[in-house]
């Protein structure tokens, strides 16, 4: 007789809410073609869905943070653990992808491209990314990238009429490919010097000066800084990012670094919390994206290759707080996760609305004089980039604040005023975009004159989250609930606790 | 505190009104309805009037006996980081925030016809720049400090931008630009002293000095090492990433090319609000922040300042003399003005500081009321070249009699302002070295002559071009915004009494904080009681050593 095992079905809800969701959307898509209803119908139908399953899994995820258990799903093999850590980025996951799922509806109308894939797609791409965040284990982590980069690999090729589309899908999947191979034998090695795949019996078991397990540690790293953007594996992202859909762009530059970063963190943390120099290499690997990333984006002409250089640059911030290490850093990490895509969620949403026809606003001429025109969309769009270069006020102000004062209280200074410098640079690049707007004449160009209502909802929803993380993140009197900041620390602070 | 939090009224009245006017303004939009035009307009105006109102009463619920912050309002805002609402106000922001107040509904009077585009942005940017003004001068707490620090940057970089002269977007950026590479070191700086303490005191806080009554600690009572720590966090190098933040922004020599710059391409009342207020903010910085937080440091480098203050009066004086663009010239004359400013303040004596002070009211009222006059020569000639002027006082007698007063008044002839600030900076100077005091007394007589120089060339002499015969005089609007200019100019320099009574305990209370300080730092004479403190951070050893 084979005994089933004990399943703890609560580990596992939102990933399966996920997949199951994005089943759902196909089946859903079949069903409406089937009644012959238009695309653009069906496809309002479909983010209405997806919006309901993410919303959903986003649910559970923040029920399951409140409740603070940390279930694994299966104890006797515990492959995933869904603690505090795991759901608070479950949640962003989800709520990440609802708004690139949102921002999409208009865009793919004016582009032709509704099809029901694309919701299916963004649904199973973050069912992988919820897999990552939980994933205490080697193989189940790797399951989870590549379960959230096959479906991505297919949206940046999903205008497949367009040549940079085509290249874009191209060159992700090759070289994401190769990341994978990369981080597999990391893996593999790792497994060979500690004889697990648990991270917390390689923990145990690691021996930091074990060459084998050193340059084992060192391609798993390698492999995670691929999927994160940094410098020196950053060359896919600008080409990626500037060919995919602009909504597309959207996902990929938010909810991948997000389930990317928090994978990176807990593997460090937990697996790899006694190998040496581990924190020294995060912190020459983020010197190098942030001078790399600001620098870049400065001579940028093209609107979208310059926000991918900047989130090359965000993502040397990022690893800013993982060289600083330790559970106030971690906790700056997520918040600022969430500041960074809820700003960046924004750019897009503005920059989609302004798509007509299949034109697209890419270059930074087509935004003169927008502010005459589109004074509200102008204003937020403003808002969004004042709040990545990160002046004070909005969101992006306090997560910077966090992450310096992180770096200070691990006496990494040199990478505290480092970020300090290349935040002036990227103001620079920031501000183009509002001069623009604000200081140029108007060309005649063919913007859309109304934004979809969606596309409203999600640059309404963002401006409020990026004031309210910027004013008040620990809630106000008269919203005492919100404590964004207790919510990132309870999640940190869920980290470290191995059985 | 039980009563009206008169403060934060002040400061956050005109955000207040942007809010009222954008709900209006939504309201309409989904109502269908057309608002006025004027609308936003007025209510700016009326807003900036009920702010200086409001500040009035400030002016006369301070008691100038007391040392202590008053009007103090704290609130928690984020306690677990020790960031708090905590603003109050002493002699020194008193004088400040009421200048602010009052120039905002002075500029917008001014610019009443300069300004006839994007009105709402315009008024909206206007209220966002008093409020960050007035909340810097009012912030106990670094983070608050701060967040109304840059918070100024983003209105005054827009005004410039948007409403200002043909290179204004590089001079925007420009300004944006400089004053955020010193900010953000500020901040790494800020967050080192903030971690300082935390290790000290077991506690976080951004509270400049505790609340009076609770008994805690604050930023003031953090020992910063001189020596003896990682380099990161000795008094010399915190100080120097404060100081970067505030020259850039006074500006000292060689950090001031972004202002001349901004000063040209801004508008008129972009123009008078850089250099009024928004100047000020670096020399409140010192007197505020870094003067009481490092005053070993800020001791050593008296040489330094001293050395980069005469620079400045020497070379803003002698620049000034060859500009042939008069706005151009008021501007470098700013620059040697505000070397007068950090000279008092580096004298670190009571004259000294307070003359630097007033210094600050005073070229706020003289250089604001001077970018007024430039701006009215410049809507009736689009022109600000000198050499397009002459004999402007036969059409322009009135202009030309207030021209005069105000040129008087920024060159420090006695009876009025600047004569009483001048003359207190060049008393403590001397105090200190009589060398030092010398060379500015040169560069008096440098300033006055440029400015001397420029007034003759425009107001006097015959009138040669022919499109100067036929300018219109002030009109009763631009009278009065000059006139209420001078009614502060002539106070303060017949009876400065008034205004140096509100500063002197102030500035008592800070050169007492900085010599209590001193004593406590370990490489300090050590009393055996503010030792005690010291000795749970710092080892013995190194104290003996130092």
């Amino acid at each position: 007789m084979i005994q089933a095992p004990d399943l703890e079905f609560a580990a596992v809800l939102p990933l399966l809410a996920l997949a199951v969701g994005a089943f759902g959307v196909l089946v859903a898509e079949l069903w409406l073609t089937a009644r012959g209803t238009g695309p653009n119908r069906a496809g309002t139908a479909l983010v209405g869905l997806s919006a309901a399953v993410l919303l959903f899994a986003g649910i559970l995820a923040a029920q399951g943070f409140a409740t603070g258990a940390a279930p694994s799903f299966n104890p006797a093999h515990p492959l995933i653990r869904l603690d505090r850590f795991a759901n608070f980025a479950t949640a962003l996951v989800a709520g990440a992808t609802l708004l690139a799922c949102l921002l999409s509806n208009g865009y793919l109308q004016e582009k032709r491209l509704h099809h029901g894939e694309y919701y299916a797609l963004l649904l199973l791409s973050a069912a992988g990314m919820a897999l990552l965040v939980a994933s205490v284990d080697l193989v189940s982590a790797f399951l989870g990238i590549e379960l959230l980069s096959i479906p991505l690999y297919v949206l940046a090729g999903f205008d497949r009429g367009a040549l940079r589309s085509n290249e874009s899908s191209l060159k992700y999947f090759v070289l994401g490919s190769f990341a994978s191979a990369i981080l597999l034998y990391g893996m593999a090695l790792v497994y060979g010097a500690t004889g697990a795949t648990h991270y917390g019996a390689i923990a145990a078991a690691l021996d930091p000066t074990n060459r084998l397990a050193q340059i084992g540690v060192g391609l798993v790293i390698v492999g995670f800084t691929f999927k994160v953007a940094a410098v020196p594996f950053h060359q896919w992202a600008p080409d990626v990012y500037e060919g995919a859909p602009t909504s597309v762009t959207a996902f990929m530059a938010t909810a991948v670094k997000i389930a990317a970063f928090v994978g990176l963190a807990r593997i460090a943390t937990e697996a790899f919390a006694n190998v040496e120099g581990l924190r020294a290499l995060f912190g020459a690997l983020s010197a190098a994206t942030m001078v790399i990333g600001s620098f870049m984006a400065v001579i940028q002409e093209s609107v979208k290759r310059m926000l991918a250089y900047s989130s090359i640059s965000h993502a040397g911030f990022l690893l800013v707080a993982l060289a600083a290490g330790g559970d106030e850093a971690h906790a700056a990490l997520l918040f600022y996760l969430a500041v960074y895509s809820v700003a960046l969620l924004g750019v897009f949403a503005a920059i989609v609305s302004l798509a007509h026809r299949g034109q697209e606003a890419e270059r930074f001429e087509d935004f003169d004089g927008l502010a005459s025109i589109r004074p509200g969309l102008a204003a937020a769009l403003a808002l969004f980039l004042i709040s990545l270069a990160g002046i004070p006020g909005t969101a992006g102000f306090f997560g910077k604040l966090l992450v310096i004062l992180a770096a200070v209280r691990a006496e990494q200074l040199p990478l505290a005023i480092l970020m300090a410098l290349s935040s002036v640079v990227s103001l620079f690049y920031y501000l183009r975009l509002p001069v623009a707007m604000y200081m140029r004449p108007l060309r005649v160009r063919d913007h859309r004159e109304r934004s979809d209502f969606l596309e409203l909802g999600v640059l309404a929803a963002c401006a409020v989250l990026v004031l309210w993380l910027g004013l008040a993140p620990n809630g106000l009197p008269a919203l005492p609930g919100l404590h964004a900041v207790e919510w990132t620390r309870a999640s940190a602070a869920s980290l470290t606790q191995l059985p | 505190m039980n009563e009206l939090p008169l403060l934060s009224l002040v400061t956050f009245l005109p955000v207040a009104s942007i809010l009222l006017l954008l709900s209006a303004e939504a309201a309409a939009a989904f109502g269908g309805v057309r608002l006025w035009p004027g609308l936003w307009r007025v209510t700016g105006l009326v807003s900036a009037l009920l702010t200086f109102a409001l500040s009035w009463l400030l002016w006369a619920g301070y008691d100038p006996t007391r040392v202590e912050f008053q009007f103090v309002e704290h609130a928690a805002w984020i306690p677990d980081l020790g960031i708090h609402y905590y603003a109050g106000i002493d002699g020194v922001s008193l004088l400040l925030i009421l200048l602010t107040t009052a120039l905002v509904p002075i500029v917008m009077i001014a610019s009443w016809k300069e300004v006839t585009h994007s009105l709402p942005s315009w008024v909206f940017f206007l209220l966002l720049l008093e409020t960050g003004m007035v909340g810097t001068f009012a912030a106990l707490n670094l983070f608050q400090f701060y967040l109304f620090w840059e918070l100024m940057l983003v209105p005054m970089a827009f005004v410039i931008g948007i409403w200002g002269g043909p290179r204004r977007i590089h001079a925007a950026v420009k300004f944006f630009l400089f004053t955020l590479v010193g900010s953000l070191l500020m901040l790494v700086a800020i967050l080192v002293v903030v971690d300082l303490h935390e290790r000290q005191f077991g506690a976080m806080t951004f509270d400049l000095v505790a609340l009076p009554g609770s008994g805690g600690r604050a930023l003031l009572d953090t020992v910063i090492p001189v020596a003896g720590a990682p380099w990161w966090q000795t008094q010399g190098w915190l100080f120097g990433a404060f100081a970067l933040a505030f020259a850039i922004k006074i500006p000292l020599v060689p950090l001031h090319t972004w202002l001349p710059d901004a000063h040209v391409e801004a508008p008129t009342a972009g123009s008078v609000l850089l250099a009024a207020v928004l100047l000020k903010m670096g020399a409140y910085g010192f007197v505020r922040l870094a003067l009481p937080l490092f005053p070993l440091a800020s001791a050593e480098l008296v040489p330094v300042f001293f050395g980069l203050a005469l620079v400045g009066i020497l070379y803003g004086a002698l620049v000034a003399m060859v500009q042939t663009d008069v706005k151009k010239l008021v501007a470098y004359s700013s620059v040697a003005h505000l070397g007068f400013v950090v000279l008092g303040i580096f004298a670190l004596n009571v004259e000294g500081l307070e003359g630097g002070i007033l210094q600050m009211v005073n070229h706020g009222l003289s250089t604001g009321a001077l970018f007024l006059l430039v701006g009215m020569l410049y809507e009736r000639r689009h022109s600000r070249e000198i050499s397009e002027f002459g004999g402007i006082a036969k059409p322009m007698p009135v202009f030309a009699a207030l021209f005069v007063i105000v040129v008087m008044s920024s060159i420090g002839v006695p009876m009025l302002n600047g004569f009483v600030g001048e003359f207190l900076i060049l008393l403590g100077a001397f105090e200190v070295s009589p060398a030092v005091g010398a060379t500015a007394t040169l560069g008096v007589v440098l300033a006055a002559a440029a400015m001397l120089w420029m007034t003759r060339r425009v107001l006097f002499g015959p009138v040669e071009k022919p499109e100067n015969r036929g300018l219109i005089d002030l009109d009763w609007r631009e009278r009065g915004v000059l006139v209420v200019l001078l009614i502060p100019i002539l106070w303060i320099g017949i009876h400065p009494e008034t205004f140096l009574k509100r500063l002197h305990p102030s500035v008592l209370e800070l050169l007492r904080v900085m010599e209590e300080r001193a004593a406590a730092t370990p490489e300090g004479a050590a009393g055996p009681e503010s030792a005690g403190t010291a000795a749970l951070w710092w080892p013995p050893e190194r104290e003996a050593g130092g």
